[in-house]
């Protein structure tokens, strides 16, 4: 049998977050749609975002799942978990105990639905990964951290995962680089949803000045928070205008080279794509021959997140992403 | 207003013998605890309505508006109705209102994070 070599292309259900919620598919039916259009086979699903019953999934459920997956002909690669410390907002976070549990009732569930591995996030505390890394091993199910933006490489965090993962040496642990930590430039299709609800051009300009300053993303932030209220701006233009600030970053695309041995999987974060047939503001073609070349053959999931400034459904806009992606892992 | 920031939910407002209710959605991609939620304000036709004696209800469960930061283990999943239940308020059916709700959000993976959704619609009472 013919064994896969080279990088998968496949898409997160997050691309379809406004379908979803405004209720225009049941999960059946979106996963029905995902097939019909070939954007498959592989796929991702947020746990908290398509199973009612996640954290803890009944075995019903999950056989469920298991029959629509049969029956699509879709392969679930990546369930997305999360690391929920914060239950008291303004209070201390959950003991490690109990985080150590919420991460195995989710790995679990994830296991027992079919899929391959798990996203899970930073908010996990480095040092409790030698409690959690075991018991991936024992349900034969790998674990990739999301770096994501406003992290890169050469993140604290990273780092100290980095080190983590060198001394437990498993390849049950790896990354899942997001993209959105090395941007070139703020999307276009951003700035025109902060000009719709009336951000003025010397805001925006302000905004593209200080995105690039070096420093980090919430004292930037804060940065044009000052000048713009100093300059009248309304509320309501600067808070548009400061999403840049929380999903996107400008590291050296280039860096993701230090990340690609221990990748097990990719989220392939876009915006929008141009008419040329190039995501607007993520460098593809400079940061997937890296991984192309590096030999990762796990899968990239196209994430659509323009959803957090347009109302479209996404389905358009995978496509295009897909093929994209296609053409630059063929040598295009 | 997109999908993500809708707090009003599709079944609006409706009236019964013990008060007034409210269809509420979730402002976030995905679902979480009851507890990472406020219900910041109400207003209606201008006037704000104390939410003193206000209940949650979800799937068959009723909670104080007052401790819903305890429900650290009951999930408001995404694509789901809350019902804000007003008890001792009451309006005619078929009688339209300006209805404005806040609710905030602090979705318990990200640190200090708070996000303020406010929502005006003009409802009929059902």
């Amino acid at each position: 049998m013919a064994t896969n070599t080279g990088p998968q292309v496949g898409v997160t259900l997050y691309s379809f977050t406004n379908p979803w919620l405004t209720r225009k598919f049941e999960l059946d039916g979106l996963l029905r749609e995902v097939a019909k259009r070939g954007m498959g086979p592989n796929i991702e699903i947020i746990g908290f975002q398509s199973f009612k019953e996640f954290p803890d999934v009944s075995d019903e459920f999950a056989e469920q799942f298991k029959m629509l997956m049969a029956e699509t002909g879709l392969n679930p690669v990546s369930c997305a978990i999360n690391s929920d410390r914060f239950l008291r907002p303004g209070q201390q976070p959950i003991d490690d105990a109990s985080l150590v549990e919420y991460h195995k009732r989710q790995l679990r569930s994830a296991k027992k639905m079919g899929f391959k591995l798990v996203r899970y996030q930073f908010a996990l505390p480095v040092e409790l990964l030698p409690q959690i890394a075991p018991y991936a091993e024992e349900l034969d199910i790998r674990m990739g951290v999301e770096v994501h933006a406003p992290m890169w490489s050469g993140h604290p965090a990273v780092q100290a995962y980095g080190e983590m993962y060198d001394k437990l040496d498993t390849p049950y642990l790896g990354w899942i680089p997001d993209f959105g930590g090395t941007a070139s430039r703020i999307p276009e299709s951003m700035l025109n949803a902060a000009r719709a609800v009336g951000a003025k051009e010397s805001l925006l300009d302000k905004l593209k000045e200080v995105w690039i300053e070096p420093g980090m993303s919430h004292e930037k932030a804060g940065r044009l928070r000052e000048w713009a209220i100093a300059e009248g701006h309304p509320p309501a233009h600067i808070q548009a205008a400061s999403l840049a600030f929380f999903i996107l970053a400008n590291n050296d695309p280039k860096s993701w080279a230090a990340l690609v041995d221990r990748t097990i999987h990719i989220h392939g974060k876009f915006y929008g794509m141009d008419a040329d047939g190039r995501e607007e503001a993520i460098d593809y073609g400079t940061i997937l021959p890296l991984f192309r070349d590096g030999g990762f053959d796990g899968t990239l999931v196209s994430e659509w997140e323009g959803h957090a400034y347009l109302p479209d459904d996404g389905f358009d806009q995978v496509e295009a992403h897909q093929s994209m992606c296609r053409r630059i892992f063929a040598g295009g | 207003m997109l999908p993500v920031e809708r707090v009003i939910g599709e079944e609006g407002l409706s009236v019964g013998p013990d008060g007034l209710r409210l269809a509420m959605r979730l402002p976030w991609y995905r679902s979480l605890p009851f507890s990472t939620v406020e219900v910041a304000s109400l207003s209606i036709d201008g006037e704000a309505v104390d939410l003193s004696a206000a209940n949650v209800e979800y799937e068959g469960e009723s909670w104080p508006l007052a401790d819903l930061g305890e429900q650290t283990n009951a999930f408001w999943f995404v694509r789901d109705s809350a019902f804000l239940h007003l008890p001792n308020r009451s309006a005619t059916a078929g009688s339209e209102h300006s209805v404005a709700l806040t609710v905030n959000v602090s979705p318990p993976y990200i640190p200090g994070m708070k996000r303020a959704n406010p929502q005006t619609q003009v409802l009929r009472v059902a």
